[in-house]
């Protein structure tokens, strides 16, 4: 191979990275939300991406066929609209089993509730999983969406010696994560309740001062993670196929994202999504498919090691 | 307007708070005072919700407050500023004043209060969009009374508004806390462990040790009891 062949591949995968990237990047803003207002590591956080995954195959199964549902684009339509029914989801969660060990319940138990926290959404990854197997089956599944056949070509460049390759499908589920996650972000930084899940973040002692119920702030907080996560489960529902137990594949990579880019911050979160799937996709240009993980977990111990704060961390906590 | 009733608090087996009476009346600026780990925080965590008191009882106007839950009563004009001022540092100090703005009075009054806050404290005008924790202390305390204002309170309750400040911030911010009592007629309860600067604001006054009420009266009473002006004094 010659070295235009090298730039080429490197290209056409540093463009896929930054289409899976995108979402990787919507998928640990849900995470960060929920990390950064309720202080809660959620193990959970795959298992809600699966839900989404699941809702978006589930609906189109059953609507797909009938005309208005037909289109190319209703599978985008149904990832989106997980994101709602999933906050829902998050809701009830929030409600029955992580309240109570959460926020003001939290400090009546050993070491401030966080073991109970760990246990419990350890727990209920792994009731979900298994549930997940029960009711959907163990065989691999996935949207079908003609639009994953059909890429637009970009170039050709350097003397017509380079195409890039660019997914329809995966453009546009990167388009829409990242519209997403400037909403999201706009709505947090601006809108009355935005302000008061950043006022609890920030203090949960003077929020309760100035009349913010905190456990609901958490609910929503709970709700909005999780709906957003489910947002790029649904967007990756066409990409590849899936099973119930997917959840531990991906939360391994939000962590290692959320980290990297910054606990508690929705552009750090985002950023560091975004590398992640750079990093997944380049990397699997030159190196074996199963060294792919390596490399990222190679360069998260590297940024932890050099800037512990995170590649965009602040040092103050901003979602 | 304010009335604790033979409260009780305390934290595991120890006793916080021991049959502590104490009222605030309409328009009233009380002072509490005493020494460090005399209760003080305790009491005022006990009128905010925070912490619940194992006996006795606390009243807010017609309300008991200990069947309200803790975020409501900042709805029912309770403001608290906390101690150790406690901004939200991430958020700019418009964004702070509109979060104590939370209740309906306060949505209300929004424009006349930020108006009046920006006159006691000139210096939150000029910094508005600039985060909170970027503030030196004297200012986040600036920031956190003027929070509680922005509430439109009818109780506003100080806790240690003069902790870890320049004797010379700490006197600025009393004497504009005078003058917003003054001019807005609210009701204040001050926690203070500058002895003789709060008794000089105050019109009553309870001194607190332990976590019992050891004295009580007016502030001329006060300031010639032979007791405070050897411990508290040093007369």
């Amino acid at each position: 191979m010659d070295v235009v062949q090298y730039i080429e591949n490197f290209l056409q995968s540093f463009a896929a990275g930054i289409l899976t990237g995108v979402i990787y990047g919507l998928m640990c803003v849900g995470l960060t939300v929920i990390f950064g207002v309720m202080r809660v590591i959620n193990f959970a956080q795959g298992e809600f991406m699966m839900l989404g995954m699941y809702f978006t195959y589930f609906m189109f199964s059953w609507l797909g066929g009938y005309p208005f549902f037909d289109g190319l684009y209703f599978p985008f339509v149904l990832a989106l609209l997980a994101g709602p029914v999933l906050f829902g989801v998050g809701n009830l969660v929030h409600r029955g089993l992580l309240q109570k060990v959460t926020g003001q319940n939290a400090s009546r138990l050993e070491g401030g509730g966080h073991y109970a926290q760990l246990v419990l959404t350890f727990g209920l990854a792994l009731v979900l999983q298994n549930g997940g197997l029960w009711l959907f089956g163990s065989t691999l599944v996935s949207v079908p969406s003609e639009l994953s056949y059909s890429a637009w070509e970009m170039g050709p460049l350097y003397q017509d010696r380079i195409i890039i390759f660019i997914n329809q499908n995966q453009s546009i589920a990167a388009l829409l994560a990242l519209a997403v996650v400037l909403v999201f972000a706009r709505y947090m930084a601006r809108s009355r309740l935005g302000k008061s899940l950043r006022a609890a973040a920030d203090n949960p002692e003077a929020a309760v001062y100035m009349g913010i119920d905190v456990s609901r702030a958490h609910r929503i907080a709970f709700g909005f993670g999780v709906g957003i996560t489910a947002i790029g489960g649904g967007l990756l529902a066409s990409n590849a196929p899936f099973q119930p137990y997917i959840g531990t594949d991906y939360v391994i990579i939000m962590y290692a994202g959320v980290v990297m880019g910054g606990l508690g911050s929705i552009r750090g979160a985002f950023l560091g999504g975004l590398s992640i799937g750079i990093l997944q996709q380049v990397s699997a240009s030159f190196l074996p498919n199963q060294l792919q993980n390596t490399m990222i977990f190679t360069c998260f111990l590297l940024t932890i090691l050099l800037r512990p704060q995170g590649l965009f961390g602040l040092r103050e906590r901003v979602a | 307007m304010l009335k604790l009733t033979n409260l009780y608090a305390c934290y595991g087996a120890v006793d916080v708070l021991k049959d502590v009476s104490i009222e605030v009346n309409e328009g009233e600026f009380v002072a509490i005072v005493g020494p460090n780990g005399a209760g003080k925080t305790t009491l005022f965590k006990a009128i905010s919700g925070l912490v619940t008191p194992s006996r006795g009882n606390v009243y807010f106007a017609e309300h008991n407050l200990l069947k309200v839950s803790p975020h409501q009563r900042a709805h029912l004009g309770i403001a608290h500023v906390p101690e150790g001022r406690q901004v939200f540092p991430s958020l700019t100090i418009l964004e702070n004043l509109a979060l104590g703005a939370s209740t309906a009075s306060g949505q209300r009054d929004w424009n006349d209060n930020l108006e009046k806050i920006f006159s006691w404290f000139p210096v939150l005008k000029i910094r508005q969009h600039q985060r909170a924790g970027s503030l030196s202390g004297g200012e986040q305390q600036m920031l956190a009374i003027g929070r509680g204002i922005a509430a439109s309170p009818r109780l506003l309750l100080l806790d240690e508004p003069s902790m870890g400040l320049s004797p010379l911030i700490a006197d600025e911010i009393s004497e504009r806390l005078v003058e917003i009592h003054r001019s807005s007629k609210l009701s204040v309860l001050l926690v203070e462990q500058r002895v003789a600067e709060a008794l000089h604001y105050a019109n009553r006054g309870y001194v607190l040790e332990t976590g019992r009420v050891v004295l009580s009266g007016s502030q001329a009473s006060l300031q010639q009891d032979d007791r405070i002006r050897q411990v508290y004094l040093g007369m």
